[in-house]
Formats: structure tokens, C-alpha cells, sequence
């Protein structure tokens, strides 16, 4: 059945551009419904087992790592931070956190008077949630203690590590409810029908600079042999630069860049999902789908402060799965003085990265850095993923300066809100409660924002946003937008699980309006 | 990481220090496990690399003058001496000359290898300055304030009216501290034996130790 691989001159039913969380599981779909697909991913095809060193150093290959302009008060870390490279995307570097958001997420203005609700309730996303956590196999508590019922988890929880169990004896002092948290990773062996068999996670820690067993649930070995296996051709090493259209405005080939040359591919339909950096910069570039002035508005980064801590016991923080224990009594609190909330999560850290935050946070350098490193071992943290509400002061563009491909580099101006600022305040304060709770010294506080979210608001007025609730672009006939550039508000939950649902959503709107 | 934006927390802040887990690792855990099944042929490879990288004598970016003002301050901020130094100023040298970024930079600064000159002149400007002479021929002490007074955001000279002294200087103290930490001897300095993972870990709660993971011989020197 396998036609692959298409030539560039054949007109294919659609091209996604990136294979991340957003590309990849559209990717599958549309492969799955008989349609030839095309997917173009700028990054490299990666061999887990030859090419992943167990070295953070080692590993920054996986990072979109073409540089960004961080302006504002709050510059928003990219590289590492939140943005990937390689077939797969940032799912080859997410820590496989996959938690869901609740129904009250979505509808912020309603509850607050804030924000923007999302076109759809969560009732809409709730079948695919079941359908993502199946196929890429995540491992999580049922039942789950907050949130509307729902189906179990196909795996039990992964063990708790020494930060979660901290967490835990630190939230038990304080009377708030914890449980071991959702993540894709497995807890036992795994498989599903078109994915290879996948072994337990053997808790290394190491998911953020790449699973190197296979028992991450990141794109490379969940939805792309799925999308490969039902005859879709995924095409490495292309960076698409620009689209031709018609006298209609309709795309009818996506242009892109390969160590070969230029190439064009023609395509009946695009899927742009290359996050919410490339995606809107790719629009702006080619002057796209902005008649409502909207692409590149309304940057969001969650709030994601960090309490960190030294024990008397030993942590030994690389080890096991780095997110083991969820908070969600936080998603509402009852003494908040902001919208929206967070979730609070225990975390492990790699050395190279916990060193490089304690020379930014804690600006200690000579010998008490050197001294503060030595209980590394000792050291534990809590974070928070909290909402961020859009604002008119957030947002991306096009700069002067060029990067290595002649293109502008992106400029991203980013301040915290007095609502960031209170929920910040607030996580804070309990943080360091939980942490004395739990019997830490030496805590502190490592304010910093997280995911990239916005840019391409997707929403049923074409006046104020950039694609209709099917994810397809207002101003252009045949271009759809699945990543977390489209979201209206940015949800007090990590991205990876939401994007995937949206996208899976995103491909089921495709083929229902195109059959109709 | 995220290059932190919050208020300065005092260095010399004698509470920073309190309760510390400051423990003493043994030598030798490094050259005991890199050549086991433990270690996977990637890892292997990378880290054997890094330990064998000869010191950088002749820097590719920066000028011979630019290097040993780069390497003595780089000496106080990782408070290396002696001949056994980690080769930080030759990793972040490696770097700009390479033109690689880590994805990103403060929109106030300009591109990373201008700053790195523009900010290594300046820490002279301020050490004549302060001192009356520059960098290298200060006393550590001495090198020391100057280094306080860039961090602090305010240090004298002219070469910083054009760059951001609190952000460069973020910014350089997060490039030797991560080049310091990705060496197998500072690893093996803080106990981390993560790399040798092949096998995964089973002892993974509070307190729990696998054979292979070193047990501090002591409180630091």
C-alpha cells in the first residue's frame, strides 16, 4: 500500500509541517483515512540507542537551538527551556509530564471575567485525552483524585522518587492532598496495535535529554511508525521557508529547504504545527493568514517558579521519572487573590542544569558555589505550572537581525501580569511551607516561566483571531494550525497531552469537513 | 537555564550557607565506572572525550589577552587554581567560535561574542578603576570586588554603558558553571553518578544507595 516516497511535483493531500506533539498525531490520523500525507520536520531522524549520550551536554543536539530575542521584564528562556528539534520535536526532550487540564481551564472569562474561553468545552477534548494517554501509554493513579471522572490510566503510577516522597511528607504536614502524578512514561511493558513493543521505564531520569529505551511516549516511537506504518512518508531535514498560492489564495505547494537544495512539494492542504514561535514566524514571514493582525499576539509562558531545598537525606535527584508526585488542590484556591491556578509537582534534577540555575537564582559563584554543588545529592525541588493570561504587552515579531538561514530572528517580549505576579506570590509562599514542612534547609526560589503558548488565537470571530475552532485558518481555504500556538488561554496544565488531544481533534474537523 | 531576573540574593551572605549538605565524594569513581556494562557506548564516548580534551592554549575566538582575562576570571568563579583546572575559558572559547547559541539571549545584549569581548573589557576597565590597574595584576582579593562590583550592575568603565552588566554577567557565570559541571570530575566531585545508567536505577526512594553510587567519605576540606 505504501506509495512513499512522494515526489515533490505530486500533488499530496496534505503536508504537516513538524512532527512534534502537534504534527505527529494528525500525522497518524490523516494517514490512517487513506490520505497521502507529507510530513516536513527541519530536525534529524535520531537513533535512541546510537546517537543519545546519558549527558546533558551531550544531548543539547535535541534543541531548537537558532537563536530567539527575549525582551521584556521577564525574558522567556527558549532552547533547552521549552523547544525542540530532531523527527519528533520537543516530544523527544518533554519529561513526559501529561497531565490533563480541567473543564474550569477553558473557560477563564466566564469564571473571571478574564482571558478568552476556549470555543469548545473540555467535553470536546475529553475522547481524545483517552485516546492520546492509550496510544502513547502513560502511566498515572485510578482513580484520579481531582477533575471530572474518567476512564483509567492504561498503566499504574511509576515509583515515587526521593523529591516526590519529600513533597509528600511535606503536603501530609500541611493537610494537602497529593498523589503520584501522570506521565508518559511506562510502568510496565507496553504496546499497541502499529507501535513496536516498548519496554518499562528503568528510571533513569534522563527524559529531558532523551529516552534512550524507548519507554518515553514521545512522538519517534508512538505516532510516527503509527503514521509511517499507515503509509504517511515523514521527510527529515526540511526547514520550510514559504508557501505558493493561487489566484484564490489557496497554498498549492509548501517550499522548504534541504542539504539537497530548495524544493517545493505540491499538497492539496497544509498543517502548520511547528509551535508557537516558528509557526506565527513562518506566517509573518510569508505575510499569511493575518488579516485579523492577530499572528504573533497574545504570547503566553506558564508560570513555573521553583522552590528548591537541601536535606539530611539523600535525594540522589537524577533518579526516576522527574515529575513523580501532582498536587491539583491548587487549581482553585479558596484564599487566591488572582484567576485561574496551578498544580504543584515534586521534581528531580539533572547536575549541569540545577548548577546552572543556582549561578542565575542564587548568583553564588567561587567557593560557595562549589560548596552549595556538593549537597547536590541533598537536593530537592517543587514547582508549579500555573496559568498565564494573554495580554496586548506579550507578544512575538519579526526583528532586523538575521540568523544563520538569512531569516529574522524572532523577538519575543514577554512581562509577567499582576495575575502572574499574585499566582507566582502564592505558590511561593506554600512551596517554601511545604519544603520547612518536610524538613529542608537552605530553600529558595527560582522564579522562571515555562511553555510557549499563544500567537495564533484560534476562535470563532475572524476579526479577533487567527483560525476557526476546527484549527483552520480563517483567511486561507486549505491551512490548518495544530500546535500551542492556537490556544486562546494557556490552561494550568503542562502543554504536551493538549496539544496532542487538539491535534487528533484537529484531524477528525479536517476529514469531517472535507467529506462533507 | 532561564537567566533569572529576580533581585540579587547577596553572594557573600553568610545565611546562604547555613545547613549545607557540603560533603567530600571520593576520587577514582569516575575511572572506576566509565569502562562498565553500566555505561552505555554513547555515554562512554562523550564523557572519555570530554576528560581527554587537552587545555585550550591557543583560543579561536578571542585574542591571546581577551583569553587570560576570560580564564583568570573564570579561576575565581569556580575557584579553580593550580594545574589541575577544569578548562572552562577553553569550552566557552570552543563555543564562540563555533557561532552556536543555546537558542535564545537577552534581547539588551548584543550577540554573544560581542558581548564576551565588550564585557572582558570592561571587567579591565573596572579593575583600573577600582584598583589602578588592570585585572590580571590584581591581587584575588582584589579581582574578587571587581567581579562583586559587575555583578552588582553598577561597575565603573565605559564599556558597560553599551552592555548590561547584570545580564552579561549572568550570563557568563551560567556558561563557566555549566561548562565546570559537565566535566566527569566535577561530577564526580558532587557524587552524581547519573551517567552510569545503563541498567536504570531500582534504589531510587530517600536515602536508598545502589553499590555503584560513591558514599561521602567526609564533610568538605
Amino acid at each position: 500500500m505504501s506509495r512513499i516516497p512522494y515526489s515533490p511535483s505530486e500533488e499530496v493531500d496534505a503536508v504537516v509541517v513538524g512532527t512534534g506533539a502537534g504534527g505527529s498525531p494528525l500525522l497518524a490520523r490523516l494517514a490512517a483515512a487513506g490520505l497521502s500525507v507529507v510530513a516536513l520536520e527541519a530536525g534529524r531522524v535520531l537513533d535512541p540507542v546510537r546517537d543519545f549520550a546519558r549527558d546533558e551536554e551531550a544531548q543539547g543536539f535535541l534543541f531548537w537551538n537558532d537563536e530567539r530575542l527575549s525582551a521584556g521584564d521577564d525574558p522567556v528562556a527558549f532552547g533547552r527551556n521549552n523547544s525542540g528539534t530532531g523527527v519528533g520535536g520537543s516530544t523527544l526532550h518533554y519529561t513526559a509530564y501529561t497531565v490533563r487540564a480541567q473543564p474550569a481551564d477553558l473557560r477563564l472569562k466566564t469564571d473571571f471575567g478574564v482571558a478568552e474561553d476556549w470555543p469548545f468545552d473540555y467535553e470536546a477534548l475529553a475522547p481524545y485525552y483517552d485516546e492520546v494517554e492509550a496510544t502513547i501509554g502513560v502511566s498515572g493513579p485510578s482513580p484520579y483524585p481531582w477533575g471530572p471522572a474518567r476512564t483509567p490510566y492504561p498503566l499504574k503510577p511509576l515509583p515515587l522518587n526521593g523529591a516526590a516522597q519529600l513533597m509528600q511528607r511535606g503536603c501530609e504536614a500541611l493537610g494537602i492532598r497529593t498523589s503520584p502524578a501522570a506521565n508518559a512514561a511506562l510502568s510496565g511493558s507496553y504496546a499497541t496495535d502499529g507501535t513496536h513493543f516498548r519496554p518499562a521505564c528503568h528510571n533513569c531520569g534522563f527524559c529531558q535529554a532523551g529516552c534512550a529505551t524507548g519507554a518515553k511516549g514521545s512522538a519517534d516511537v508512538t505516532w510516527l511508525p503509527l503514521a509511517v506504518a499507515a503509509g504517511a512518508e515523514i521527510r527529515p531535514e526540511c526547514y520550510v521557508t514559504g508557501f505558493e498560492r493561487d489566484g484564490t489564495g489557496r497554498i498549492t505547494a509548501v517550499v522548504y529547504r534541504t542539504p539537497r537544495g530548495d524544493e517545493r512539494q505540491r499538497c492539496r492542504a497544509v498543517f502548520l504545527c511547528a509551535g508557537a514561535i516558528e509557526t506565527p514566524r513562518l506566517l509573518l514571514l510569508n505575510g499569511l493568514a493575518n488579516g485579523s493582525g492577530q499572528v504573533g499576539r497574545n504570547f503566553m509562558a506558564h508560570t513555573g517558579i521553583q522552590v528548591w531545598g537541601q536535606f539530611d537525606d539523600f535525594v540522589r535527584p537524577f533518579k526516576g521519572i522527574p515529575g513523580g508526585l501532582i498536587s491539583e488542590d491548587t487549581h482553585r484556591p479558596a484564599d487566591a487573590d488572582f484567576a485561574g491556578g496551578y498544580l504543584l509537582q515534586s521534581i528531580g534534577v539533572m547536575p549541569v542544569t540545577y548548577a546552572s540555575q543556582v549561578a542565575r537564582g542564587r548568583k553564588l559563584w567561587g567557593p560557595q558555589l562549589r560548596a552549595h554543588m556538593r549537597g547536590y545529592n541533598n537536593t530537592a525541588g517543587i514547582n508549579i505550572l500555573g496559568d498565564c493570561l494573554p495580554y496586548g504587552h506579550n507578544y512575538m515579531e519579526l526583528s532586523d537581525e538575521l540568523d544563520a538561514r538569512g531569516l529574522p530572528k524572532p523577538r519575543v517580549h514577554f512581562t509577567m501580569g499582576e495575575n502572574e505576579r499574585r499566582m507566582t506570590e502564592h505558590a511561593d509562599r506554600l512551596m517554601q511551607r511545604i519544603w520547612e514542612a518536610a524538613g529542608a534547609r537552605d530553600i529558595w526560589s527560582f522564579p522562571r516561566n515555562a511553555h510557549i503558548i499563544g500567537t495564533a488565537r484560534m476562535g470563532a470571530d475572524a476579526d479577533g483571531s487567527v483560525v476557526d475552532p476546527d484549527g483552520k485558518a480563517h483567511d486561507v481555504p486549505n491551512l490548518y494550525i495544530s500546535d500551542n500556538s492556537t490556544w486562546p488561554s494557556a490552561l494550568g496544565a503542562n502543554p504536551a497531552l493538549t496539544i496532542m488531544a487538539l491535534s487528533l481533534r484537529t484531524a477528525d474537523r479536517f476529514l469531517a469537513n472535507r467529506g462533507a | 537555564m532561564d537567566k533569572d531576573t529576580s533581585a540579587a540574593v547577596p553572594r557573600r551572605d553568610g545565611s546562604a550557607t547555613a545547613g549545607l549538605r557540603d560533603h567530600r565524594y571520593p576520587a577514582g569513581t569516575f575511572a572506576g565506572l566509565i569502562g562498565t556494562p553500566f555505561v552505555t557506548a554513547p555515554t562512554r564516548a562523550a564523557l572519555t572525550a570530554r576528560l581527554a580534551k587537552p587545555a585550550v592554549t591557543a583560543p579561536r575566538f578571542l585574542d591571546a589577552g581577551e583569553f587570560a582575562l576570560l580564564g583568570a576570571v573564570c579561576d575565581r568563579l569556580l575557584d579553580q587554581d593550580g594545574e589541575r583546572r577544569i578548562d572552562v575559558p577553553g569550552a566557552i572559547d570552543a563555543r564562540l567560535a563555533s557561532g552556536e547559541t543555546d537558542g535564545w539571549r537577552y534581547d539588551e545584549l548584543p550577540d554573544d561574542g560581542s558581548a564576551m569581548k565588550r564585557g572582558l573589557a570592561g571587567f579591565d576597565e573596572t579593575a583600573r578603576a577600582m584598583a589602578g590597574r588592570g585585572f590580571l595584576e590584581l591581587p584575588l582579593d582584589d579581582r574578587d570586588r571587581v567581579i562583586e562590583a559587575v555583578q552588582g550592575g553598577h561597575p565603573a568603565g565605559r564599556a558597560w554603558a553599551a552592555l548590561p552588566a547584570k545580564r552579561f554577567f549572568e550570563d557568563l557565570l551560567a556558561a563557566a558553571t555549566e561548562a565546570y559541571y559537565a566535566h566527569p570530575l566535577a561530577q564526580e566531585e558532587i557524587g552524581y553518578v547519573g551517567y552510569a545508567d545503563a541498567r536504570g536505577w531500582q534504589q531510587i526512594e530517600l536515602g536508598q544507595r545502589e553499590a555503584r553510587e560513591p558514599e561521602p567519605v567526609g564533610a568538605a576540606l
